[in-house]
């Protein structure tokens, strides 16, 4: 079925059943009242003396089994006949209204309308279910890819000149994981078009993904030229960065990064990382950033401990003094800090995850009977 | 469509029950045509609910994303089972749970209450509707499981894997049922003043009721209790958590019900007092209710906290509860007092049993919300831990379970305390005697612990007194012992029966408090630790994927003392969409007691692992399903059933006489 007619018999179809289903549930209410009216001999009412039939068994059960002798037996048979006296009185006959026709019907109506309304309100009667196996992003994907790549790279066998059967493979490839094949691809690209910034930086890319990250003089050479062909090509630029950043050469990486900041509109998700690295590289490679966090670390330290040393705390705050001290790679006093909450919490039910954080890491677990 | 359609029957549902809560309560004295709509509407509620209900387990199987619900709370990969359970592994669809088993036990009250007089069943119904309008209202309006999503997500983010477990698609509907069920107890009290109308009859009509949702709420706490046991890791099996103590105090108050209905029913006693429990125990599955689903506490049960769902909740449980107390303020003097009866009698054991687990529901309640509300009222954050809990609540039953075996030997109206005292000597002694053997046997010091043996024998000896008394075991030949045994009300062995369960349960809680040993220690594959004569061996780790998580396994022998040999695996996992890592603990029983193992966070090549040995815990599970047994059994009791009264005039005239 074409979509556009899919769009609008959607709500036509759910409607008329929305409203059949309706229709129907009212109809069961005021027949259920109907039927009664014509089928009922009289009021199906409880009956009572069932009741108290069952409970004059009973009391003759207990004489008969010697719990209750006579005399106290003819004293319960005497109390349940006044008690039976009293609900024939009670119970007068009221002879019970019925139901007209008219509150049926104006709650039947109600029903009808308010279910109808609400669901306009709160419903989304346009919008078809979607069960994953028979949506189309998920029948696209299910088109082997593996499959595809195999029928391209038969024909290019015949016609290897042919440029875009090697457009479609290289990143394929890449999407894949064959980094080899795709370096070759993108070789085959770059032989057979004339070379682009964005094309260098792509073979550059295939090439570090294939090293496992380690860069390799090829792959600078064309990071190199791209930036230098293109002075707005930004990618080149940061695997240059980061590549020098790995080899240590912090000048020139600054260069780089300072590049990469300069062409950006302040709203890129790697500009964090960039300004980041430009400040590591201007501070010759070293982490202020990680530094303040250890200072922060030693801080906190200082704080927790002398407070739990006081005066006690949570096996969680414990806890976070332990891992502290290991961050800080302090052993001594983490296992100061652990022998003081096995003094606090003598039992391994109470310190929860904590022997698992110690021990884990080393510490010794002293002065506990487990 | 599917989803839609779901949609709008929920709607229709909630339509209906509005306008039945509004007819039923202010027309109930139009007699038996409104009766029989009210009764069709409740069928047609149910099956519309349920409708719902399939289509959001429709859209979780499938996986259809374009449902919020299930885009954020299922996952392709999911096994079936857990794509079912799934769906009320979350608010919107517990409360989608909670609204179906509602009109359920509205649908069969409708089905089976077909005798029952027509005003009672009016308001019975129109009451039950009300509730189902507040639910179902509550779910449409702030937590509405149908939203859907414009641009359908191609996976959904999970469910939580501690929930990923047999165990949610068990534990949730057995607690529901149990909560809901007392739903249809309240509904009765409320008919009941507003009616004026309270009698032996009504209690007939009631009794069955809470005998169905306590059994179920027995099973769904024993079941949530041994959840938490093997999966949250750390071989506890009640925390005294306030969600474990907010489905406990409608159980406490429903065992309650259960003993003063019976006096009702058997006594025309107790009646004000009955009527009040039934609105108290309700009352307090509401707050239950309240208080897991508002997110005011924090644990695996807080799908999400929404401040405004709190505070709809939390009017809903004020009108609902407020307007009942009011209801019965005014008009509880109207009702007539029941039958007399003696301070040494049935009765009055009843009574006591009531005060007890009354002061015990105070106690757990006061622990339970203190904390809550000093938080909120001056923001200073306490904890009432489990030795409040164990003392007060400990205090408590201890009296209660000393009186226990003497009730059901006790007549009604009056009894001789002494006679019954003599019967149970013998059974006293052995209690004593099995008490001191195990206390000397265990190596105890001066403790509580022969004190709780001592208890748990007597209950679980004393409990079967009275099958023993009735079948004359001893006086009579055996043959003939035998047959009025199997011949005894179906009635007498339940209460034995429920009352060894919790004899049982004593049993085991005391042994596994008392012998449990544990270890903590790291070891590495090929090294082996002891622990209570058990030889643990630490054979091998590897890494297994399972279907949407990959786990570390560690793969344990067990060496009994007696020898025997067991393997045991016990796992960490990592769930692939989540992230989030569970530890399975690898539980090996023998007999009633178990050997518990959990492997803990690897380093490097070393492990730690935790070992408990924990005897005879398997007695507190046991216990609780037979006191659940008991609950069936006393159910499948013909005298108990919604029954079909026959006219009998020749016999009411006898008895008038």
């Amino acid at each position: 079925m074409p979509r556009l007619a899919d769009k609008r018999l959607g709500p036509m179809i759910f409607w008329s059943i929305a409203i059949a289903v309706t229709a129907v549930a009212c109809a069961a209410l005021f027949y259920a009242a109907a039927g009664r009216t014509v089928n009922a001999a009289g009021p199906e009412m409880i009956d009572p003396d069932e009741h108290f039939r069952l409970l004059l068994a009973g009391i003759e059960a207990d004489e008969h089994s010697g719990k209750l002798d006579t005399a106290q037996a003819l004293a319960a048979r005497g109390e349940l006949a006044r008690e039976l006296l009293r609900s024939k009185s009670e119970s007068t006959a009221r002879q019970p209204d019925t139901l007209g026709r008219a509150p049926l019907l104006i709650g039947i109506g109600a029903v009808a309308a308010l279910s109808l309304g609400i669901y306009a309100a709160l419903g989304s009667p346009s919008l078809p279910s979607l069960p994953l196996a028979e949506r189309p992003e998920i029948a696209a994907q299910n088109i082997d890819l593996e499959d595809a790549v195999a029928r391209i790279e038969a024909r290019l066998a015949t016609t290897p000149d042919d440029v875009r059967g090697w457009q479609v493979l290289a990143p394929t490839y890449i999407e894949l994981g064959r980094y080899t094949e795709a370096v070759n691809a993108y070789r085959q690209v770059l032989a057979l078009t004339p070379p682009t910034a964005e094309l260098r930086t792509d073979l550059a890319e295939a090439l570090l993904l294939e090293a496992g990250g380690a860069g390799s003089d090829e792959a600078m050479a064309l990071l190199a030229e791209a930036a230098a062909s293109d002075t707005a090509n930004i990618r080149s630029r940061l695997y240059l960065a980061a590549e020098l950043m790995r080899t240590a050469s912090y000048e020139d990486a600054a260069v780089y990064w300072q590049e990469a900041i300069n062409l950006a509109n302040g709203d890129e998700p790697w500009l964090e990382a960039a300004n980041q690295g430009l400040a590591v590289a201007l501070n010759d490679g070293v982490d202020t950033a990680a530094q303040d966090q250890m200072e922060m670390i030693q801080g906190m330290v200082g704080g927790l401990s002398e407070r739990l040393y006081a005066d006690g705390g949570t096996v969680e705050e414990w806890m976070q003094l332990v891992r502290s001290h290991l961050v800080l790679n302090d052993r001594e006093n983490a296992q100061r800090a652990y022998d003081a909450a096995i003094a606090a919490y003598p039992a391994a039910f109470d310190r929860g995850e904590l022997d698992t954080l110690a021990l884990s890491a080393g510490l010794t677990l002293n002065g506990d009977t487990p | 469509m599917s989803i839609e359609l779901g949609h709008f029957a929920l709607i229709l549902a909630f339509a209906m029950a509005c306008v039945s809560a509004l007819g039923g309560l202010l027309l109930w004295r139009r007699g038996d045509r409104l009766a029989a709509v009210l009764a069709q509407a409740s069928i047609l509620q149910f099956v519309l609910v349920g409708v719902a209900f399939l289509a959001v387990v429709q859209a979780f199987v499938s996986s259809d994303f374009s449902l919020a619900l299930a885009a954020n709370h299922s996952h392709s990969l999911k096994p079936l089972i857990f794509k079912i359970s799934g769906v009320w592994g979350n608010h919107e669809g517990s409360m989608l749970l909670w609204v179906l088993i509602l009109v359920l036990f509205g649908a069969l009250v409708a089905a089976f209450g077909r005798r029952l007089p027509s005003d009672l069943s009016n308001l019975v119904l129109g009451t039950q509707s009300l509730l189902t309008a507040a639910f179902a209202g509550f779910t449409l309006f702030t937590s509405n499981p149908f939203e859907r999503m414009v641009q359908a997500p191609l996976e959904g983010s999970d469910l939580n894997p501690i929930l990923q477990d047999v165990g949610l698609a068990i534990h949730p509907p057995l607690l529901y049922a149990g909560y809901v069920g007392f739903s249809i107890c309240f509904s009765f009290a409320i008919a009941a003043l507003v009616s004026g109308r309270i009698d032996q009859a009504w209690a007939r009509w009631v009794r069955p009721w809470t005998m169905l949702s306590w059994t179920f709420l027995t099973l769904g706490i024993a079941m949530g209790s041994y959840w938490a046991y093997y999966e949250l890791g750390w071989g506890g099996w009640w925390f005294w958590d306030p969600v474990e103590n907010a489905s406990f105090m409608p159980w406490l108050a429903g065992t309650a019900l259960l003993h003063s209905a019976l006096v009702m029913e058997k006594r025309n006693a107790l009646k004000i007092w009955t009527i009040f429990l039934a609105i108290i125990t309700f009352s307090l599955s509401l707050l239950g209710t309240f208080l897991v689903r508002s997110g005011i506490l924090t644990s695996v049960h807080t799908f999400a906290s929404d401040p405004t769902r709190g505070l709809v909740i939390l009017t809903m449980l004020a009108v609902l509860i407020g307007g009942a107390f009011a209801l019965f303020a005014i008009r509880s003097p109207a009702l007539r007092q029941g039958g007399l009866f003696a301070p040494i009698s049935r009765e009055g054991a009843l009574i006591l049993n009531n005060l007890f687990l009354a002061t015990a529901v105070g106690a757990v309640l006061v622990g339970t919300l203190y904390p809550l509300l000093l938080d909120a009222l001056t923001g200073t954050t306490i904890s009432v831990g489990a030795p409040f809990f164990n003392f007060t609540f400990g205090a408590l039953m201890a009296p209660l379970l000393l009186v226990l075996p003497f009730g059901p030997l006790l007549a009604w109206k009056r009894a001789d305390l002494v006679a019954a005292g003599q019967r149970l000597m013998g059974f006293a002694a052995l209690a004593v005697f099995l008490a001191i053997l195990i206390s000397a046997l265990g190596g105890v010091s001066i403790s509580m612990v022969p004190l709780g043996l001592l208890l748990g024998f007597w209950v679980t000896l004393g409990s079967i007194a009275e099958l023993i008394e009735r079948c004359r075991l001893g006086r009579i030949p055996l043959g003939d012992s035998m047959r009025r045994l199997v011949g005894l009300p179906r009635s007498i062995w339940s209460t034995a029966l429920g009352h060894m369960g919790l004899g049982l349960t004593v049993l085991g809680i005391v042994a596994v408090s008392a012998w449990e040993t544990e270890l903590v220690t790291t070891l590495n594959p090929g090294e082996t630790a002891q622990l209570s004569g058990y030889q643990i061996a630490f054979d091998s780790f590897e890494q297994v994927p399972g279907a949407n998580y990959i786990a570390d396994t560690g793969n344990f022998t067990v060496t009994s003392p007696g020898g025997g040999t067991a393997t045991l695996h016990a796992e960490r996992r990592t769930y692939v969409a989540s992230g989030t890592p569970t530890t399975e603990a690898a539980i090996q029983t023998y007999g009633f007691s178990q050997f518990y193992l959990q492997l803990g966070e690897p380093l490097d090549d070393t492990h730690v692992i935790r070992v408990w040995y924990k005897p005879y815990i398997l007695l507190i599970w046991i216990g609780t399903l037979v006191m659940a047994g008991a609950g069936v059994l006393s159910l499948t009791d013909r005298r108990l059933r919604v029954g079909a009264p026959q006219r009998a005039r020749k016999v009411v005239a006898e008895a008038a006489r």
